[in-house]
């Protein structure tokens, strides 16, 4: 995969300590950084936190990114994916999530609207809406709940092998889905 | 084989950091050998990090002036200007030198340039590429101070730092943006107030650690091109730079064609100050004071690539 010299450029502004880099770092994936801590943590202070947490971390040290292992949305995005799990395990928050059924899990949140990277948004809804509902369930539990596989093939009930080859097979079929419409190279 | 599939199985829990560390570390050893799963992971992780992002809303709008001022406290920004005045400042220091001492000293022996007269002239013969590239006709004159002080105040009210000029260097010069070639500017001109000072029996000087971090950074992003000319090329690995001190950090150098090394074959630890020294060819691996976790001896070959990176 070759490297992206926009994001190669933007972290050598960072590096030099150019403040204007990180405002337009902020201006591109606050919105999805900020929207992925909200579905996270269901709490909106908590994802201002997070939000604030991981464009810091990019300041303070940029360098910690680095470009040949993948892009900078993907860096921002699974940090911000981490520390909106630490935020939900910190204020055992998780006892209200387990209060809900794996099923009710995958439904959305109400969020106020949605008015950015609409298409985007749109597709990765088709994408995950596509994925079988045992596939579906495995992955939201993984990514959203921080579970791991050993933990998901307990909540389901299901064999550690299958939760694997679930969690393998639906982000497979996901990285079809965004590679065929262009959100992520192939 | 049979680790292959495995491995295999586990890179979607891996893409989602849903397994054990044991297991984390199979996964991302098995990668380094293995390109299919390599590019099998990139994939499910990139895919893993479009998850939530199925609504999409706006962060609240002074959640961004919140976010800068807390970062610009946890760093102060540098702004442009600091580019040109870091740079600035080297010139002064190294100007204050060369006027405390006596015409003699000029002809004190230097190892790299013959004597102090001659590493002056060298100095002002790489800064005057930069002069030409700016399209500057420099008044004639004290070949190198005035052209050092005429650059200092022509740069002042240059606001393009992309645009491409020539690094100073071995061989063919290469362009990189003029915010890169104003890092090797005060650079080079820092080494050289350190040449003349041990010519002439004084001690040497340091940066502020913004500077050297700042040097750390060029020289590592130079170094890639530098391996692949000498031959260092270790498919599927980087290796990890761990600089210590107030300039200190982390950074990964590719072993590899850019964009396919995953797996670390080395960590070298080693005092940024001294790593920017060595860049300058003023120390050597072997002089060098520095720690290494994995292969030793890719570790000294890439410090030894690094020492060619000066601008002797």
């Amino acid at each position: 995969m070759p490297l992206d010299e926009t994001d190669v450029r933007l972290r050598e502004r960072l590096v030099a300590g150019d403040e204007d880099a990180l405002a337009e770092a902020y201006d591109r994936w606050a919105a999805l950084v900020y929207s992925l801590a909200v579905r996270i943590t269901n709490d909106h202070n908590t994802a201002q936190d997070v939000t604030q947490d991981v464009f810091v971390r990019l300041w303070e040290q940029p360098q910690k990114f680095d470009p040949s292992r993948g892009g900078l949305r993907t860096w921002l995005c699974m940090l911000a994916r981490g520390r909106a799990l630490d935020a939900v395990r910190r204020d055992q928050a998780r006892a209200r999530y387990h209060a809900l059924s794996a099923a009710q899990r995958v439904e959305h949140a109400d969020v106020d609207e949605a008015i950015i990277w609409e298409t985007e948004a749109k597709i990765v809804r088709e994408a995950v809406r596509a994925l079988p509902e045992p596939q579906r369930v495995a992955v939201d539990l993984a990514y959203r709940h921080g579970h791991t596989y050993r933990e998901v093939a307990r909540e389901l009930n299901i064999p550690e092998g299958t939760a694997k080859s679930r969690l393998r097979s639906a982000l497979a079929a996901l990285a079809n889905h965004l590679e065929a419409e262009g959100i992520i190279d192939r | 084989m049979e680790a292959h599939a495995v491995i295999s199985e586990l890179l979607g829990a891996w893409a989602l950091d849903a397994c054990d560390d044991a297991e984390m570390a199979s996964v991302e050893k098995h990668l380094l050998d293995c390109p299919a799963c390599a590019a099998q992971a990139r994939r499910l992780r990139a895919a893993a990090s479009w998850l939530s992002v199925d609504r999409v809303q706006p962060a609240p709008a002074p959640l961004r002036q919140m976010t800068l001022a807390r970062a610009r406290a946890v760093r102060p920004p540098v702004p442009i200007a600091s580019l040109v005045e870091s740079y600035a400042g080297q010139v002064t220091t190294l100007a204050r030198l060369l006027d405390s001492i006596s015409t003699d000293d000029w002809h004190r022996a230097e190892p790299h340039h013959g004597d102090v007269a001659g590493v002056v002239a060298h100095l002002a013969s790489n800064d005057g590429m930069l002069a030409d590239d700016l399209g500057l006709s420099v008044p004639a004159g004290d070949p190198w101070r005035r052209q050092a002080e005429f650059l200092v105040r022509a740069l002042a009210d240059e606001s393009d730092l992309d645009r491409p000029v020539r690094m100073a260097g071995r061989g063919e010069p290469v362009r990189r943006p003029l915010r890169d070639a104003l890092v090797q500017r005060a650079f080079e001109t820092w080494i050289h107030v350190d040449d003349v000072a041990s010519a002439v029996g004084q001690p040497e000087q340091t940066p502020p650690p913004e500077q050297v971090r700042r040097i750390a950074d060029l020289a590592v992003r130079l170094l890639p091109a530098a391996l692949r000319a000498h031959d260092v090329r270790v498919p599927g690995r980087t290796g990890c730079l761990v600089l210590t001190g107030p300039a200190g950090g982390e950074w990964s150098v590719a072993l590899d064609e850019p964009g396919t090394g995953s797996t670390v074959a080395f960590i070298a630890k080693v005092d940024a100050v001294d790593f920017a020294r060595l860049v300058a060819n003023r120390r050597s691996p072997e002089t060098v004071d520095y720690q290494v976790s994995g292969d030793p001896d890719l570790a000294a070959r890439v410090l030894q690539v690094a020492a060619t990176l000066g601008c002797d």
